[in-house]
């Protein structure tokens, strides 16, 4: 049993047309019993800019507190909100600061940078970066995600229909996985505004 | 003193992928042709679809060598079978066959993940799965092998009812036409090689209808 798959979790964050989707499932387990059916997984950095943490659900937590409070210092700093890319190599940075004891995370980062541009990555809980055009994926539902996901992914999709591949890509990764699920979250970002919708898949 | 462990393995894997869909009058089974070892490739043109009978095809992926020594064994009673009774095996008889010799090696078993397609005595399409030691289930579609996780979310989300509370028909089976599950077939494939490193280099489709059997293959990437 791997200390991963401890809590369970399933992540996904998609690119459309001038804006972004990131989602993830509900649930938090120990083990094969379900603690709770709303945890939250993914942050707000700031209004274009968020971070999704799979993998253990305290590591994930400590995580984000830490990411906040340096967040927090550089716009104290340097008078604006981080850039996703350099939030990026922050997240790179801390983990890596921990590689023979690491966080026990896998963080999927998704944003609008210069110009509103879309840009996501992932990276493995030692901060090994892999930046991707169209869509990254973690947790423990990650092998059903990258299938869905490879499958009924298109390029310049516009947010509703963003939405639509991103939730159902979601809900067929997880009814396939049973550490994860119990409905999904899923925040589509564009320039102007941020939606925040809760899905209602199998509650199992 | 520690007990010491063998480190020779009977079994290796060969990778690959396979998957069936049953639909009302025909039955689409698919199987990729590379054959792999470790991170090597031995040939990207073996097939992993053996016909046991008139209607059944079975796709095998897992260790080919237990695969051939599985086609062989139920090849040759499907042909007794053939001399008592005087005619083929139907589909759901050749199930329950390919269970039975899967579990006659219980404790050294096959290591092959099957996928068995074809019509049953009403001519409507059936498929049936397997794990390893011959445990197994009539379904509307099913994939096995190194790309089944990527593959198996997506055909649940094109080809399942429309909403989770509902239970299927047990003799469910796709209303999609034949040439929009060959498309769908074609189109899992696709995905699953890009991400899983043992699936690659063509496709070998087998479609079973009323008419008969017809092949096609389509190429895929080859890295």
């Amino acid at each position: 049993m791997s200390i991963f798959e401890y809590n369970g979790s399933a992540l996904v964050a998609m690119v459309g047309k001038n804006c972004f989707a990131i989602a993830s499932d509900r649930r938090l387990g120990v083990q094969l019993q379900t603690i709770a059916t709303d945890f939250q997984r993914i942050f707000k950095i700031h209004d274009k800019l968020f971070l999704g943490l799979s993998g253990l659900g305290s590591d994930a937590q400590t995580l984000h507190q830490r990411l906040v409070f340096r967040h927090k210092l550089y716009q104290l700093r340097e008078e604006r909100d981080m850039k996703p890319e350099t939030f990026a190599s922050l997240v790179s940075a801390i983990l890596y600061e921990k590689r023979f004891g690491p966080y026990f995370c896998q963080p999927v980062i998704a944003g609008l940078g210069e110009d509103d541009k879309p840009f996501i990555c992932t990276m493995d809980s030692i901060g090994a970066k892999e930046l991707a055009k169209d869509f990254v994926v973690a947790g423990t539902a990650s092998e059903s995600l990258y299938g869905a996901c490879e499958s009924m992914f298109k390029p310049d999709m516009d947010h509703e229909e963003l939405f639509e591949t991103v939730s159902q890509a979601l809900l067929s990764s997880v009814d396939r996985d049973c550490l994860s699920g119990w409905g999904g979250h899923v925040y589509v970002v564009t320039p102007t505004e941020v939606t925040e919708r809760i899905l209602k898949g199998r509650m199992d | 003193m520690p007990k010491e462990h063998a480190n020779w393995s009977p079994y290796d894997n060969n990778g690959g992928t396979c998957v069936a869909i049953a639909g009302a009058d025909y039955c689409v089974i698919a199987a990729d042709t590379r054959m792999s070892t470790g991170y090597s490739i031995l040939t990207r043109e073996y097939s992993k679809i053996c016909k046991l009978a008139d209607k059944s095809f079975m796709a095998s992926s897992g260790f080919q060598a237990d695969v051939k020594a599985l086609q062989k064994v139920l090849s040759s009673r499907h042909l007794i079978y053939q001399h008592q009774h005087n005619k083929q095996m139907s589909c759901p008889a050749m199930a329950q066959l390919l269970s039975n010799t899967l579990y006659y090696k219980r404790f050294f078993p096959y290591y092959a993940f099957n996928v068995l397609g074809g019509l049953d005595s009403e001519g409507k399409g059936c498929v049936f799965t397997y794990d390893a030691v011959g445990s197994y289930e009539r379904v509307g579609y099913s994939a096995q092998g190194s790309g089944a996780t990527l593959i198996t979310p997506f055909l649940d989300n094109q080809l399942k009812s429309p909403s989770p509370l509902l239970l299927p028909a047990k003799d469910a089976v796709t209303p999609l036409s034949e040439a929009e599950a060959i498309d769908l077939v074609k189109t899992c494939f696709s995905s699953a090689t890009e991400r899983d490193i043992y699936t690659g280099d063509s496709v070998e489709i087998i479609i079973l209808n009323a008419k008969g059997v017809r092949h096609e293959s389509e190429p895929l990437r080859k890295d």
